[in-house]
């Protein structure tokens, strides 16, 4: 132990151990806060041969707006709200069954059997769609086999619906967690008091669980939303030629070093997510989402 | 309309399509590991077990040295990020400014990797330029390549991206334990070090040990942030990704996906496991225990 007083102090719980506390904000701010603002400025400097120097020129935007990058932007987006539409029609049934019908003992237990396939690496996921989806892969001989084609169904691989297919199975588990955490702030007597007074499964989920649930349901769209708008994994591995995202978009960019268009990309995608969620926390307060940990 | 307690068929149908779905996303991947066992690969006819392709994967220096970097970036990852999500949670119950606390630590699951990478990537290239900037003005080469690409930035982008499950599964933990036990033991003149040591580390030690696994496996796992950020070294992932795209999917392809899977199950099965039976274990001693508590209120 420390017998200098000033040592004792710095020691001691008004010392180093109470400032060790800000160690993970600090980290945060200094590795995560920082370089996410910085891209605005970034994207702003101009272009040298390999790097960029300060300046003020909007010539990436302009690059991004005036090329066929704003499409394949838009087009991205719009597969992004497939893949969330087709996500939260298979996992938030899942998360509303474990919630209602499960004994409140065994709710996390079933839960956790999604960590299993979350836990596989995303590549791995991504990348075992392939045999799965191609010509000669399991579905077609499946079909097959069961006699609904007689030959391989050749347009699913590399293409805008595999990419959907690779975006659901990649981020599916978030919307069951994410739907879960949501659906464990609603007491269950509040499904009781839906029962007792005769209302139907539709009804109760419609204008009870969906309002209730809101802010998980919202969290996980976006978290899908935006993953599938930037991770460029997906249409790496499953699209075709004409499959980008946004992601890839950056990677791209970052290749062609091209550095102000990369970052620009990147502010563009952050402005996205930061409007989605004031947009999500303005309408459905998505601190309640934090509300069982609380 | 039917309460599905009172309908065996409708609870029967909700748990079958639960499995299904776990079923539908694990399939694929099983399906890979099934191939990577198979002497003739991927769309043969014929199915013959081997382990042949395993043993290239052995045998590939390349893939070897890929394999130390990626275990030596999971040891490093879980060491750091752990402590600092522990970190978070404690600090998470002492701020009064909880939302905006929560809201910097979850950002980055939010934030797609490609995105994250390159902000890295630019953000370290521009410190590094910095620090050597400032090197030269002071005359020495000390602050030379603090930021340049390598294992330093590789790490940190992998922190940055597994620290906010540490937080959350150590805060989950954490919810359920109570602070006046800490007051207590204050009370009784232990430090606060003996306080947490003693008192509260072992009942949210679950949850550490939990997250030790979990960072290790996402640090396993994770490709883009660190095939940005890594310099000059490869690990496992990358070499997959680079495989994938540049020779196609061989058969030792399918080996190192399958390796992946099985150490991924294996990991987080015997967290399941622990979990599962310590859980249970709680339970049985807890009840002996709340039943005097009960009956004299």
């Amino acid at each position: 132990m420390a017998s200098h007083p000033l040592l004792r102090h710095l020691a001691g719980e008004d010392g180093i151990r109470r400032w060790a506390f800000y160690v993970p904000v600090a980290f945060m701010v200094l590795f995560f806060a920082v370089p996410v603002a910085l891209t605005l400025v970034w994207s702003v400097f101009e272009r040298t041969i390999f790097w960029m120097e300060p300046g003020f020129t909007l010539d990436a935007y302009v690059n991004f707006f005036t090329s066929a990058r704003a499409e394949n932007y838009l087009f991205s987006m719009i597969h992004s709200a497939v893949a969330v539409v087709v996500a939260f029609t298979i996992g938030f049934p899942v998360a509303v069954f474990v919630r209602r019908r499960v004994p409140t003992a065994a709710q996390h237990r079933v839960i956790l059997l999604f960590i299993i396939p979350f836990m596989i690496s995303e590549l791995v996921r991504v990348f075992a769609l392939r045999p799965v989806l191609g010509r000669n892969g399991l579905l077609n001989s499946l079909l097959m086999k069961i006699g609904i084609t007689s030959e391989p169904i050749t347009v699913i691989l590399f293409s805008n619906l595999a990419v959907v297919i690779g975006d659901v199975v990649s981020f599916l588990p978030f919307m069951v967690f994410a739907g879960f955490l949501a659906m464990e702030a609603i007491e269950r007597y509040v499904f009781e008091v839906c029962d007792d007074l005769g209302s139907n499964t539709l009804r109760t989920f419609k204008d009870v669980i969906v309002p209730l649930a809101a802010p998980g349901i919202f969290a996980g769209s976006v978290f899908i939303f935006v993953n599938s708008i930037g991770v460029a994994l997906v249409p790496t591995i499953l699209g075709g030629p004409g499959a980008v995202n946004a992601g890839l978009m950056v990677n791209q960019a970052i290749v062609a070093l091209d550095f102000p268009l990369a970052m620009a990309i990147s502010a563009i995608m952050m402005l996205t997510l930061l409007v989605l969620l004031f947009i999500g926390h303005r309408l459905f307060d998505l601190t309640k989402i934090l509300q069982p940990i609380n | 309309m039917q309460d599905s307690y009172r309908n065996p068929w409708l609870y029967g149908a909700g748990w079958a399509y639960l499995l299904l779905v776990v079923a539908a996303l694990l399939l694929p991947v099983f399906y890979i590991v099934y191939i990577s066992f198979n002497e003739f690969g991927f769309g043969a006819r014929i199915y013959t077990f081997t382990f042949d392709w395993y043993r290239l994967i052995g045998a590939d220096t390349i893939l070897v040295a890929s394999l130390k970097w990626t275990l030596a970036l999971a040891g490093a990852a879980m060491i750091t990020a752990v402590p600092m999500g522990l970190l978070a949670a404690k600090f998470y119950k002492r701020t009064r400014r909880k939302v905006a606390f929560v809201f910097l630590m979850l950002s980055p699951l939010f934030v797609p990797a490609d995105i994250m990478g390159s902000a890295l990537l630019v953000y370290f290239k521009n410190l590094n330029g910095i620090f050597e900037g400032l090197g030269d003005i002071l005359g020495v080469s000390w602050f030379d390549d603090w930021f340049g690409l390598g294992f330093i930035t590789a790490l940190i982008g992998q922190i940055i991206y597994t620290v906010p499950y540490a937080f959350v599964l150590i805060l989950i933990t954490m919810s359920r334990y109570r602070d006046q036990q800490t007051e207590a033991a204050r009370g009784c003149g232990a430090t606060g070090w003996q306080a947490f040591w003693q008192v509260e580390f072992p009942q949210i030690r679950v949850g550490v040990f939990s997250s030790l696994a979990f960072v290790a496996i996402l640090s396993f796992n994770e490709a883009t942030r660190t095939a940005l950020l890594k310099g000059g070294f490869d690990t496992f992932s990358n070499v997959l990704v680079a495989q994938m795209l540049n020779i196609g999917m061989s058969g030792e392809s399918y080996a190192m996906a399958g390796t992946m899977t099985m150490i991924a199950i294996l990991v987080i099965g015997t967290i399941l496991v622990v979990t599962l039976a310590t859980a249970g274990r709680a339970g049985r001693k807890a009840l002996p225990k709340a039943e005097p508590v009960a009956t004299a209120s």
